[in-house]
């Protein structure tokens, strides 16, 4: 297993990347003739959103979200994703990556490469994001 | 089609559909991808996104382009597409505390926690109408903006009940009803009385000018179930969505997804009630809608309070929802051939009765017994 980065945060990387990123490292990291099994073909569904509201902290379900799962074995590790939309090929590629970093395999360091880009990427759209926004701060004169 | 009594029409039926694909999808103009429509229509399919229940951009975009721009009929298919989907999992219960905001506004008051970020709107301008010829040109090409100071404060600030609960000014709802399962409307419908958590899915579902005309008719109609109408907070931005990893049991954020959230104030006035206090009510509803939130915000405080002594409660269920009272309106275009045929029967049975000197029938009183 490839150390430094969790499975959560991994995963939570992977559902974010472009799917062009992940089928090409997933292409790759399969480039070795490695047996893959996909245990979980690639599954358009709903994640039920359940928010808990902040006047009573009630659950409620307010809806669904599209999403997309996918679980393979690869060297003997499960990879498992889950992203949302509905891009079958994006999810499977990223399932592969996860089981090749769970394996240590011979990609799982350019598999933890791509989840600090996605991250270093995610930071720059935010102060981007920020930037557009901090000039609409307002502070309205009270009349008395 | 038990209503009808009618068969036939196959040919004038295909027909006109076949009239609506080739206007809409071969009529004289530019192709409406998906992408034109998430960029440029955002807040219809938001709106759709939000009375359907599923939030996919995409998809809602799709939907709109297939209805010709009718949000409700939107909103039917993609209800319909999410009926035949499979539910993967049940997402954590999300914190609305850790909202990213996009807008944030706080109309109670000047110095909230956090800033009063207008965001994306124009909320506070005249609208004229404008009619370009064309596309506008593209604004001046602009260095990448200079990076802007942020804080945790500033993109999830504290929400205004916070300050209030602070300050001891508001009544205090929280482990009243435990932790109780929350009700899916999409498996059972919610009829009254309801659970808390049936009424608030059921709004948050609800078509929005429905949710709308019934909040003012709480203020101007015979009801009166809103009385003070103070906005605490809308915000609109994003939330994380958690499940639990099949193989850690630890919960994985795999994505966000845009909402808009309102609190509403009341003042409480009622002989019951703790006149030294505020009560707030929620909103919360996919996408970016507003007028939606608000609404719901009030109408559910108001429901909290006058919900059953009342029709409120019944109405917020059962009447709502576009789908069923857009669905019952649509279905009277049915032919009707027979139903109004046994109508006509009747009237002319009465009045052939009436001729023969047997007068009209008259309906027994209540409660009297058949004999």
């Amino acid at each position: 297993m490839s150390e430094g980065m969790g499975r959560e945060q991994r995963c939570a990387l992977l559902a974010e990347a472009e799917p062009d990123e992940l089928i090409q490292l997933a292409d790759a990291c399969l480039g070795d003739g490695a047996r893959l099994r996909v245990l979980v073909s690639p599954e358009v569904g709903c994640i039920t959103a359940q928010v808990r509201e902040p006047v009573a902290a009630e659950r409620f379900l307010l809806g669904d979200v599209l999403a997309c799962r996918a679980e393979v074995e690869l060297a003997e590790q499960r990879g498992w994703a889950v992203r949302l939309g509905d891009d079958r090929a994006a999810v499977l590629a990223a399932a592969v990556l996860d089981a090749e970093a769970q394996a240590g395999r011979d990609r799982a360091a350019d598999v933890d490469d791509l989840c600090r880009a996605v991250a270093e990427r995610g930071h720059r759209q935010a102060e981007r994001e920020w930037a557009e926004l901090a000039p609409t701060i307002v502070e309205f004169e009270e009349l008395t | 089609m038990g209503y009808s009594g009618a068969r036939g029409g196959l040919a004038a039926i295909l027909a006109a559909e076949d009239l609506v694909r080739r206007k809409r999808d071969h009529a004289p103009a530019p192709w409406a991808s998906t992408e034109q429509i998430t960029e440029r229509f955002r807040l219809a399919v938001d709106r759709v996104m939000g009375e359907a229940g599923l939030y996919h951009e995409p998809t809602a975009a799709a939907a709109l382009r297939q209805a010709e721009g009718d949000p409700l009929e939107a909103a039917h298919l993609v209800r319909a597409q999410r009926s035949t989907l499979p539910r993967l999992a049940n997402s954590e219960p999300v914190d609305p505390d850790e909202l990213i905001v996009l807008r944030r506004i706080v109309p109670a008051f000047r110095e909230p926690d956090g800033p009063q970020l207008l965001g994306r709107t124009t909320d506070y301008t005249g609208r004229m109408l404008e009619r370009p010829d064309g596309q506008p040109a593209p604004p001046d090409a602009s260095p990448e903006p200079e990076p802007v100071e942020r804080t945790d404060e500033q993109r999830q600030p504290r929400r205004f009940l916070d300050l209030l609960r602070k300050l001891d000014l508001v009544v205090d709802h929280r482990g009243e009803n435990g932790d109780a399962e929350p009700h899916d409307i999409t498996r059972v419908p919610a009829r009254p009385p309801a659970a808390r958590s049936a009424v608030l899915a059921t709004m948050a579902r609800a078509e929005t000018g429905a949710l709308v005309g019934l909040w003012y008719r709480s203020i101007l109609g015979p009801d009166g179930d809103v009385h003070e109408v103070t906005l605490g907070e809308v915000r609109h931005g994003r939330l994380p969505l958690r499940i639990r990893h099949p193989h850690t049991g630890n919960p994985v954020t795999v994505g966000e997804f845009r909402v808009t959230e309102a609190e509403a104030i009341e003042d409480l006035d009622g002989a019951e009630e703790d006149r030294t206090k505020f009560d707030v009510g929620y909103g919360l509803c996919l996408g970016h809608n507003e007028r939606k939130v608000i609404a719901m915000a009030n109408l559910d405080i108001a429901n909290r309070r006058f919900g059953r002594q009342g029709p409120l409660e019944q109405l917020l269920l059962l009447t709502t929802d576009g789908l069923d009272s857009g669905g019952f309106l649509e279905h009277l275009k049915l032919p009707h051939y027979v139903t109004f045929r046994s109508m006509v029967e009747r009237k002319q049975a009465m009045r052939a009765a009436a001729d023969a000197g047997m007068g009209p029938r008259v309906a027994d009183p209540a409660g009297r017994d058949c004999r």
